[in-house]
């Protein structure tokens, strides 16, 4: 080369007026164009946009989220591939061979860089997997899984978004699925295709639009089955990055399996119907709600009036409790009064007026005590419902002393007693006390009864009243 | 989340071992609970309303612009 060997792919000094040339262009693009060929032979996987055709050649590019390559095929080596007719059409995810190329230009035509496809066959589910694989890889390590699962989801939302297709199955049994919920509120219907090569760009932008609303509450992504290849959108990198970053969670029911897609593992919850997506964006069964609080409702007023009522009447017993002990103890004394009223008539008098004074002390006593126990029963129940009841055994307790007590006295009275300081009883045969010189006359005969025994005994006649 | 609330007190009010300050604080809780529930459930009892995104944002734009 006269003007020095133009140098590609090393190292540029720096940029300035003192580098080599200038080159004929036309000898430069020529270099560029063998540069290029030199280059590795490999195979690229991608979606086709773009499909257009000359007289000899085919082209279109090849491109994901990531970047795209424009690329050429002759179309003699593209009847040789065997494409299905019809198979190399925008949104074809294709798996092509070949290597970068340069098209120097010449005459009329224009100059330009294209990947020269050799051989180009349809992505198979194999060539979709390992690419989702590495995806899902990609962004499962930047934790877009877990920020929608880390939303918190309404249970009883007023408006959902649901992006689906117009026309479908998906559509009719989202709706059967939120009537089943016995769920009225508002759905917004945010219509995309779901299948071409347009659908990942319109699902993102009406995700987005939906989430743009601040009345919506969560949103709903569901399309019917098929193949990997027809779900292929709901996989596309940019659409779940998008959902991944929504405040808004998202409930995906794509295809008839869960984590299928990728926009399963980026959702908050994945679903494999439409009909389970409704149940997951209202998770509260209206139905079952409205009965339930019909039930709280009954319960409350059940429990309410009846806390009142149950603890007035509670302290109603434990009001008349003491002041019925306390009949008890008056009607037993007053039996020990009339007792010792009978005694003090046969001459002792004076006993029994002590017996007063200490039944009048004991009754007082037993009034206070009455008082007293209705004061501490009262400040009891106020206080504590468990200490109610300790206190009642306590206070039965002390009922049951004193009336020990009180038979103690009664005893004191027995008649047995009386007979062992001397007395005599005059019984008929019957054991009938005789009581009055009457019922002696009458009886004719009577029985002694002494502390120690019994001795039969006759009525003689009277005896005269000494003077 | 106010259901689950609602659950507590009620089994809490029929286990009977609330005091009488208790109850009457956890009914009166309890109602209020109730209430905020039946106007959420009257919210969404109304029957399914359905709307178009694209249709709601006409209406957003024509309402920003009264004029056009």
């Amino acid at each position: 080369m006269e003007q020095g060997e133009i140098e590609l792919g090393a190292v540029i000094p720096q940029a300035g007026p003192n580098l080599p040339g200038p080159f004929p262009v036309g000898r430069y693009a020529r270099r560029l164009q063998e540069e290029m060929r030199k280059r590795a032979r490999v195979q690229l996987i991608g979606e086709v946009t773009g499909v257009g055709r000359s007289k000899v050649q085919a082209y279109f590019e090849l491109r994901d989220s990531q970047g795209a390559v424009p690329c050429a095929i002759w179309l003699n080596d593209l009847e040789k591939a065997g494409l299905p007719e019809g198979a190399l059409r925008d949104g074809a995810e294709l798996v092509i061979s070949g290597g970068p190329d340069y098209y120097p230009g010449g005459g009329q035509a224009s100059p330009g860089f294209s990947f020269r496809a050799t051989h180009v066959r349809l992505a198979g589910e194999g060539d979709l997997l390992a690419r989702l694989e590495a995806l899902r890889k990609q962004l499962r390590a930047e934790g877009l899984f877990e920020l929608q699962k880390q939303l918190a989801r309404p249970q009883l939302p007023r408006a959902i978004g649901v992006v689906t297709a117009e026309s479908g199955a998906a559509r009719r049994d989202l709706l059967a699925g939120l009537a089943r919920r016995g769920w009225g509120g508002t759905v917004v219907w945010a219509f995309a295709p779901v299948q071409d090569r347009h659908a990942a760009p319109a699902i993102t932008a009406a995700i987005q639009g939906l989430a743009a609303r601040p009345e919506i509450e969560a949103i709903v992504v569901t399309r019917g089955g098929g193949s990997l290849a027809d779900l292929w959108a709901f996989c596309d990198e940019t659409l779940c990055r998008t959902v991944a970053m929504l405040r808004v969670p998202v409930v995906s029911a794509i295809g008839h399996e869960r984590d299928t897609t990728l926009i399963d593992d980026v959702a908050a919850v994945a679903c494999s119907t439409p009909t389970h997506a409704a149940e997951a964006a209202v998770p509260l069964d209206c139905g079952a709600a409205r009965r339930d609080l019909e039930r709280a409702t009954a319960s409350l007023r059940r429990v309410g009036e009846g806390a009142i009522g149950a603890r007035a009447r509670h302290l109603a017993a434990l009001a008349r409790g003491p002041a019925r002990a306390l009949q008890r103890e008056r009607g037993a004394l007053n039996q020990k009064i009339r007792e010792i009223r009978a005694s003090s008539e046969r001459g002792l008098g004076e006993r029994a007026g002590f017996q007063r004074r200490i039944a009048t002390v004991v009754l007082a006593r037993a009034r206070r005590r009455g008082v007293e126990r209705t004061a501490v029963a009262r400040a009891a129940e106020l206080q504590r419902g468990a200490a109610i009841e300790l206190s009642a055994t306590r206070a039965l307790a002390r009922r049951r002393e004193a009336l020990r007590k009180a038979a103690v006295t009664l005893r004191a009275h027995d008649p047995e007693r009386t007979l062992e300081r001397g007395y005599a009883l005059a019984e008929t045969a019957a054991g009938a006390p005789v009581t009055t010189a009457d019922a002696a006359r009458a009886a004719a005969a009577v029985r002694l009864r002494f502390a120690d025994g019994r001795v039969q005994a006759r009525i003689e006649g009277d005896v005269e009243r000494e003077t | 989340m106010a259901v689950e609330r609602l659950e507590e007190i009620i089994d809490r009010l029929d286990s009977g071992q609330a005091g009488l300050r208790e109850t009457l604080d956890l009914c009166g809780e309890g109602r209020e609970l109730v209430n905020y529930c039946a106007a959420e459930l009257d919210a969404v009892g109304e029957g399914l309303k359905e709307l178009k995104l694209d249709e709601l944002a006409a209406r957003l734009d024509s309402s920003a612009e009264p004029s056009a």
